[in-house]
């Protein structure tokens, strides 16, 4: 009986595979024939742009403030419709060469630039989106605490209450305490929740969603920023001297100071280790997808309908599996993010550990 | 490569949006949340405490209530058996007391016997020798009025004395 449905199942997914091969056939083959460029669609999938492609179409698409200031000058804004396909607008244009993809704007002089960009890009509005779930999702639950005391939530608010529960209950308290624990909760929760839905609406490849957030270096580093802001403001005294002079053989700290710079070179490479995991985490596990996806059009290419039907189907499920796999990273490299950051403020929390360990050697 | 450069405007606004999301979350939601969720963690550890001790102090009034079933049992098999003691021990009394008693009467009983025995025949003695002396009295009148008796009477009577001798 299990067998058989699994075999079901099997069949169903060759079938949409194939209907959809011979869908995208047909779609590529309406336009003229043109050369497939594998690096170049993968790229454009995984970077910012300043408009978003409405879902199941090339041609439309949803465009979006452009905030630039001029080098000499003031602010302009405007929609991102005026700068399209290489239209020029108040001096300000899409480059292709050097700042391939971003807004540059010509000097008086001449030159090209960089202007100071703070555009509502897609990955700008898709965090405005991830902020709004966000609240959506945990507002709901403070009400239902408000109105319902001690009682348990039932549904996806019992869900919810038991995501939180892992993250508060069984990581943040024992790894923190009591009194820590509740002090950097809002911190880490915020975190988690928000790496979280990034995770999973970057896997959700149509507006709103799909923007590739946590694939993205500029968002990791403001979230290992945080953290380390928040590691080392709230850092104890202990921590400090565990840094500038931690108990180690004197000629190892004086008079050159080698531990020491061991220790101040390990707070800035915890961050950038939290900022790398994340960032190559989700960025390549979009790019194989991206990567399985683009073989059948290399191999429509290479070989006709045939072979890109028959590689449609294995690419089908291949990238199937990998996104099964990548919503099970979603959340392992939420949880492994706070976990980290938690374990990172733990140590910062040091609180006269080595006078009650020579406390204790004395006994 | 465009991937591993850091974009300024998208990092000034995650830097907004997280910061703007963490200052309302902190503000309005995660307190709630956590604290309800340590309050239940109390109450329900509380409650389990509580049944504990609950089922503890039942077992332990239950073992009382045996016991003192028991003590009761134990007593009441004591006062019977106290009383069936005393119940014999009273006879046993009882019995002595009365044979004690009735000895008591029956010696009482002979001695008045004897001396109403001693009494009556002292009585009687008096009184017959009262009637002998009285008919002696009489008899003796009698014939000492009467010469010729007299003599005849000595007479016989001292030939009765002679025939017996």
């Amino acid at each position: 009986m299990k067998k058989h449905s699994i075999l079901i199942i099997c069949l169903a997914l060759i079938a949409i595979a194939a209907v959809l091969s011979i869908v995208l056939y047909d779609d590529t083959h309406h336009g003229e024939e043109s050369h497939f460029d594998a690096k170049e669609t993968i790229f454009d999938h995984l970077v910012d742009h300043y408009s978003w492609e409405v879902p199941f179409s090339h041609s439309h698409k949803i465009y979006l403030p452009v905030i630039v200031k001029e080098k000499e000058g003031g602010w302009h804004m405007f929609m991102s419709d005026k700068i399209e396909q290489g239209k020029t607008y108040e001096g300000f244009y899409i480059d292709n060469d050097q700042y391939k993809g971003k807004i540059v704007g010509t000097a008086s002089d001449g030159t090209v630039y960089r202007p100071i960009d703070i555009s509502i890009t897609k990955n700008v509005l898709a965090l405005f989106i991830t902020a709004f779930v966000v609240c959506l999702c945990i507002f709901p639950l403070v009400n239902w605490y408000k109105k319902h005391g001690n009682k348990a939530p039932r549904g996806f608010l019992g869900a919810l209450e038991s995501l939180t529960a892992m993250i508060y209950a069984d990581m943040i308290k024992p790894i923190l305490g009591e009194k820590n624990g509740r002090r950097f909760a809002p911190y880490l929760l915020t975190a988690f929740y928000f790496i979280f839905v990034m995770n999973l609406m970057g896997l959700m490849v149509i507006f709103p969603a799909g923007a590739n957030l946590t694939g993205n270096i500029s968002i990791t580093l403001v979230l290992a920023l945080c953290t380390f802001i928040t590691v080392n403001v709230f850092g104890t005294k202990e921590y400090w001297k565990e840094i500038f002079w931690p108990e180690v053989p004197t000629w190892l700290k004086a008079p050159l100071p080698i531990m020491p710079f061991i220790e101040l070179f390990g707070i800035f490479t915890k961050p950038i280790a939290l900022m790398v995991r994340l960032f190559a985490n989700m960025m390549g596990g979009h790019m194989i997808v991206l990567v399985l996806l683009s073989l059948i059009f290399i191999f429509k290419e290479m070989g006709g309908m045939l072979v890109g039907g028959g590689t449609t189907v294995l690419s089908f499920l291949f990238s199937l599996f990998m996104y099964l796999i990548d919503t099970l990273v979603s959340f392992i490299q939420a949880y492994v993010f706070t976990m980290l950051s938690t374990i990172f403020i733990s140590l910062a929390q040091v609180e006269g550990h080595h006078k009650t360990e020579t406390k204790e050697e004395q006994k | 490569m465009e991937l591993f450069t850091p974009e300024a405007g998208l990092i000034f606004w995650m830097f907004v949006v997280f910061v703007a999301l963490f200052a309302i979350l902190a503000k309005f939601a995660w307190p709630v949340i956590t604290r309800s969720m340590d309050n239940r963690a109390d109450l329900i550890d509380k409650g389990v405490e509580y049944a504990e001790a609950a089922k503890a102090s039942l077992e332990n009034s239950e073992n009382k209530a045996r016991e003192i079933l028991a003590e009761a049992g134990r007593q009441q098999m004591e006062i019977l058996q106290e009383a069936a003691q005393m119940k014999a021990q009273i006879i046993e009394e009882a019995k002595k007391a009365a044979s004690a008693e009735a000895k008591k009467i029956i010696d009482a009983a002979a001695i008045s016997i004897e001396q109403s025995r001693k009494e009556a025949e002292l009585q009687f003695r008096q009184e017959v020798s009262q009637f002998a002396l009285t008919i002696a009295e009489k008899l003796v009148r009698k014939e000492l009025s009467d010469n010729k008796a007299q003599a005849e009477m000595v007479e016989k009577l001292l030939n009765e004395l002679e025939h017996k001798n």
